[in-house]
């Protein structure tokens, strides 16, 4: 009983705990909505006299909200795409097919997760520039595309597989290909969709990379337009939170539909080890 | 494979190569050894900018674990209804996006009327620091909004991890007469370290590669009291086009990454690897 007792009490601090976590997303919806002089006053005001929306439609009739928009989905879409192809491929030949050196590429591949984009940055900017690709969303979604830690789990997970069906499949004349996209991909299928949650929150939220390769405006990315707004717009708080709020609406909407699924899929890229 | 090497590889040799010259836009490039090294080596600003990361890693990084792991903890031995609400809470700013969260930051900071400055005057500080604006506290206050970013994803690695160890190892421990805490730290803990080393180099490589924040937040001021490396970086390659020199620092911070790796790997990888 009175271990029952000592964990409401927890839950209830928690629950506290948490709406104070929420806080600052809370604040940036309220500003978002004020009129600017109840913005800035001390001190803050929670409830405001008087709801507006002109600071959220300031900032969709002055800047290019929905190309940037588009663009995100573009990135995060093709990359995570492009990069669940690969890492089968890939993941399937570091888990399943004997080669020689197999050990040793890998283990450099695991290495060079560790290689973060700011060293990556000058000699990326080089080899874009020289294929001519900067200012070109390819750009962003080709180095997003290569990055190791999707073949890396996809192989944790093939790893532990049964051997049987495949051998089964064999003994029935499947080739390799076959047997990986008939057999293998089916039975992967929640690995595969926590890998394209992964992928695709991950691309959603780059933000180096696509600052260097993408300078034009109507080629930005939400963050990367965002920070640009930040540089437009000194202190001017109600349209800043207008506009975060803005690029946060379509998180907020994924995020309330497919929330389980989406935690699942985060936390399986730890567990697969 | 091959757009793997082509994209992730030969960058970082090549960013070596460049590294040791002096590139310059007009003139192209020439090689110069070590030079670009020893000029950093000798330069103020470089180490302003290396302590300052040292500072943000040394702050965000443990920040980041230690409150995932205790929540990771909460979410598993919780039963009740508040579960999903508080794993949801805590997890979802993970999902929004660097500008978005320092945005947010910065105007929760904002000297005259943030909603942090404010609220410490309402309990009673009546001169509370101007974070940003204060070289003492900018370096924690930007460490404080990653980790309020960061901390969610850690927390449900973590909270799946002790999920999948089976529950009869905690039933035995309670009959044994544990008592929370030791179930926690004596018997959890050592069971998840995989995934904890795994969220510890995920955490060193933010921490030391750290940019967007600083560059929303602060851009590296007052003065350079938050120039961390990456804006440094950042700053030589494209405002002042010393790629050359920029491609040293980051072949540095790439060492700086590799060797807390190295040591996370040794206090708590030996039955990780495989």
């Amino acid at each position: 009983m009175k271990k029952n007792k000592e964990s409401k009490i927890l839950d209830i601090i928690m629950i506290i705990f948490s709406i104070i976590w929420l806080i600052p997303v809370l604040w940036m919806i309220d500003t978002a909505i004020k009129p600017t002089h109840e913005i800035f006053t001390t001190p803050p005001k929670w409830i405001p006299e008087k709801f507006t929306l002109q600071h959220i439609k300031d900032a969709i009739t002055n800047w290019p909200f929905s190309t940037w928009l588009l663009n995100s989905i573009i990135v995060s879409g093709v990359s995570t795409i492009f990069s669940l192809f690969l890492s089968i491929l890939a993941a399937y030949s570091f888990s399943r097919i004997e080669w020689k050196g197999r050990d040793t590429v890998f283990i450099i591949l695991l290495a060079s997760m560790l290689i973060p984009w700011q060293i990556n940055a000058v000699p990326l900017y080089f080899l874009m520039n020289n294929l001519n690709l900067l200012n070109k969303l390819i750009a962003v979604i080709l180095p997003i595309t290569a990055m190791p830690i999707s073949v890396f789990l996809l192989r944790q997970f093939f790893i532990g597989l049964p051997s049987e069906l495949e051998d089964a499949a064999r003994i029935d004349g499947c080739n390799r290909l076959n047997i990986l996209f008939r057999i293998i991909v089916p039975i992967s299928g929640p690995a595969l969709a926590a890998l394209a949650i992964y992928m695709f929150i991950f691309s959603w939220n780059e933000y180096f990379w696509s600052l260097i390769a993408l300078q034009r405006i109507n080629k930005y990315t939400l963050p990367i337009g965002l920070n640009m707004l930040q540089g437009a717009y000194d202190i001017e708080y109600g349209l800043l939170m207008a506009a975060a709020f803005l690029a946060s609406i379509p998180v907020m909407i994924v995020f309330a539909l497919l929330r389980k699924q989406i935690i699942k899929g985060m936390s399986w890229s730890g567990v697969t080890k | 494979m091959i757009i793997w090497g082509v994209f992730t590889l030969w960058p970082v040799i090549s960013g070596f190569i460049i590294s040791l010259h002096n590139w310059d836009p007009l003139r192209g490039s020439e090689f110069i050894g070590f030079d670009n090294y020893k000029y950093l080596f000798t330069s103020d600003r470089f180490w302003n900018a290396f302590g300052n990361t040292f500072e943000f890693a040394l702050i965000m990084i443990p920040m980041t674990l230690i409150l995932a792991l205790l929540f990771a903890f909460y979410l598993y031995f919780s039963k009740g209804k508040a579960r999903a609400f508080v794993e949801s809470a805590l997890f979802f700013p993970y999902l929004l996006n660097v500008s978005i969260v320092s945005l947010i930051w910065k105007w929760l900071f904002d000297p005259d009327f943030g909603l942090v400055t404010e609220s410490l005057k309402v309990i009673g500080i009546t001169n509370p620091p101007q974070f940003l604006n204060n070289p003492f506290w900018v370096i924690p206050a930007i460490a404080l909004a990653s980790s309020w970013w960061l901390m969610g994803y850690r927390m449900t690695i973590f909270r799946a991890a002790l999920e999948s160890q089976p529950v009869e190892i905690v039933e035995a421990a309670t009959i044994d007469g544990a008592n929370t805490r030791q179930i926690m730290f004596k018997i959890l803990f050592p069971l998840i370290r995989p995934q904890f080393l795994f969220a510890t180099v995920l955490t060193v490589i933010s921490g030391f590669d750290v940019l967007g924040q600083v560059m929303i937040m602060t851009e590296g001021g007052p003065g350079r009291s938050s120039e961390v490396l990456a804006l440094f970086l950042y700053r030589e390659a494209f405002s002042y086009f010393r790629m050359g020199r920029a491609a040293a620092i980051g072949f540095i911070l790439f060492v700086i990454i590799f060797i807390f790796t190295l040591i996370a790997l040794k206090f708590m990888g030996k039955d990780v690897q495989q």
